[in-house]
């Protein structure tokens, strides 16, 4: 692996140096700007930083393609990992709780089997479109609603219509959702649960669940909601990270791929602590 | 105008008010109940559900042991006696005889090996794994509504509301409690 991550490594010192450099210039050509100096410098500055983040950028590509992809199928079971691919707006809203995005990004697409559970996910970033009209005119910015992580597992157990399972998001769907309180006061604290019919609720959250749905919530902090529906269950994890993104000035070696495994810990998490990989529910074909 | 009219807006103003919120409380109570006996219906379907399953079950192992049909046969019996209509008491008298009979199973079950083989009895088995998880979905859902319930009639001022439509505290279904100890299986 040495021989792999050295040369990459070179390549990201390089990149560094540029972005340092440029850095600098701006910050230098700023001051010489507001001084009533010119603004070439400024510019010069600019260029370079932008040049050296692209570089940045093309090494990460390069850590992800040579090194990841490998590491990750070592892991996963039929892993599929593409960095530049994500999953599409139609899967990220078959959460029905995600809202419409204006635009949207996603990468680093990880799909695969784990204890014969299947699962697909990608990093996401979701955009609003925000319009402001002043005096001076009308000003439209895009501001991040969600940024996380969004899965989708095949869930073990047949059942009817739909669950949501929400720290703070919303249903947002046509269904006829009614929310449902369930025994534990500490759970209803921590997660609005709504449901089509409250049966299922109670069906598919039973108390070990709801202990697990807890535990998850304690050892992923970030804006956790499930979606239970047509015998999959979907995850979205508002974190503010994008899970396998290479740091500046940080080297490339294995603990920055464990720290990378500790990102995967959520599925496993997802898989042993909600027993998606226990199949006794369904009727045998 | 004159203070007499000022009481007496005030006043019918705050009857107004009492009996609105007289007539929502009342909703809600009566909303509650329905929800109950919704929950309660459900508790009705699982039961039967799980039934079926286990009538399905005893007719597989009868080759295997005459003991579970006869104990099947006298819980049918049973239930032959009682109204259409149980009461939380009699569900759960009913619930508890049937665990005996699973019991029953899953001891044979132990014994012949070779029923875990059958297809039939395997695919009942994951059946009756199925209608258990719904009966203890019914059961929780029935005992969360009837807690709602039971606490908002003894809740000032919402117990006069209750007491003057007559409505009473709902009993909790609580055969799970019982389940694990000894059932009694005699008639």
């Amino acid at each position: 692996m040495d021989t792999v991550l050295e040369p990459l490594n070179k390549k990201k010192k390089v990149s560094e140096i540029i972005m340092a450099l440029g850095g600098v210039t701006l910050v230098g050509g700023v001051l010489l700007f507001i001084s009533g100096n010119t603004f070439i410098v400024m510019i010069i500055g600019a260029i370079v930083l932008f040049i050296g983040l692209g570089y940045f950028n093309h090494v990460g590509t390069l850590f992800k393609s040579k090194v990841l992809k490998k590491h990750l199928e070592e892991k996963i079971e039929n892993c599929v990992y593409n960095p530049k691919k994500g999953l599409n707006k139609h899967e990220i809203m078959n959460t029905e709780f995600l809202k419409r995005p204006d635009r949207i990004k996603s990468e680093d697409y990880l799909s695969g089997e784990l204890d014969g559970v299947k699962f697909v996910s990608s990093d996401v970033v979701l955009k609003e479109r925000r319009v402001t009209h002043t005096s001076k005119g009308t000003r439209t910015r895009y501001v991040t609603y969600f940024h996380g992580r969004v899965f989708r597992f095949d869930f073990n157990k047949d059942f009817k219509g739909s669950v949501q399972v929400l720290e703070s998001y919303r249903p947002k769907s046509r269904r006829n959702f009614e929310k449902v309180s369930l025994e534990s006061v500490d759970f209803n604290d921590t997660y609005k649960t709504y449901a089509t019919d409250d049966h299922t609720a109670f069906y598919i959250l039973t108390p070990h669940f709801m202990e697990s749905l807890m535990a998850l919530e304690k050892k992923h902090p970030g804006n956790l909601g499930f979606s239970f529906l047509d015998s999959h269950l979907h995850v979205a994890i508002h974190n503010r990270r994008s899970s396998f993104s290479i740091r500046p000035f940080t080297k490339l070696d294995k603990d920055l791929l464990t720290r990378f495994d500790e990102d995967l810990n959520i599925i496993y998490d997802i898989v042993d602590d909600l027993k998606l990989n226990k199949d006794i529910f369904k009727e045998e074909e | 105008m004159e203070p007499i009219w000022i009481v007496l807006i005030v006043v019918g103003a705050l009857a107004l008010i009492i009996l609105l919120w007289y007539i929502a409380t009342m909703n809600g109570l009566r909303q509650l109940e329905v929800k109950v006996n919704e929950a309660e219906s459900g508790i009705d379907v699982a039961l039967t559900k799980r039934f079926d399953v286990l009538s399905k079950m005893v007719d597989t192992v009868k080759g295997y042991t005459k003991h579970e049909q006869e104990t099947f046969i006298n819980v049918v019996k049973w239930r032959n006696n009682l109204p259409e209509e149980l009461t939380i008491e009699q569900k759960e008298e009913f619930m508890q005889k049937m665990d005996a009979v699973q019991s029953g199973i899953n001891v044979v079950v132990e014994q012949y090996p070779e029923l875990k083989a059958e297809k039939v009895f395997s695919n009942l088995q994951h059946s009756i794994s199925d209608v258990e998880e719904h009966l203890q979905a019914s059961r929780r859902l029935y005992n969360a509504n009837v807690s709602r319930l039971n606490s908002r009639i003894v809740t000032f001022p919402i117990s006069i509301v209750a007491s003057k439509i007559g409505m009473q505290k709902k009993e909790f279904f609580e055969a799970e409690v019982k389940k694990r100890a000894d059932v009694d299986i005699s008639f």
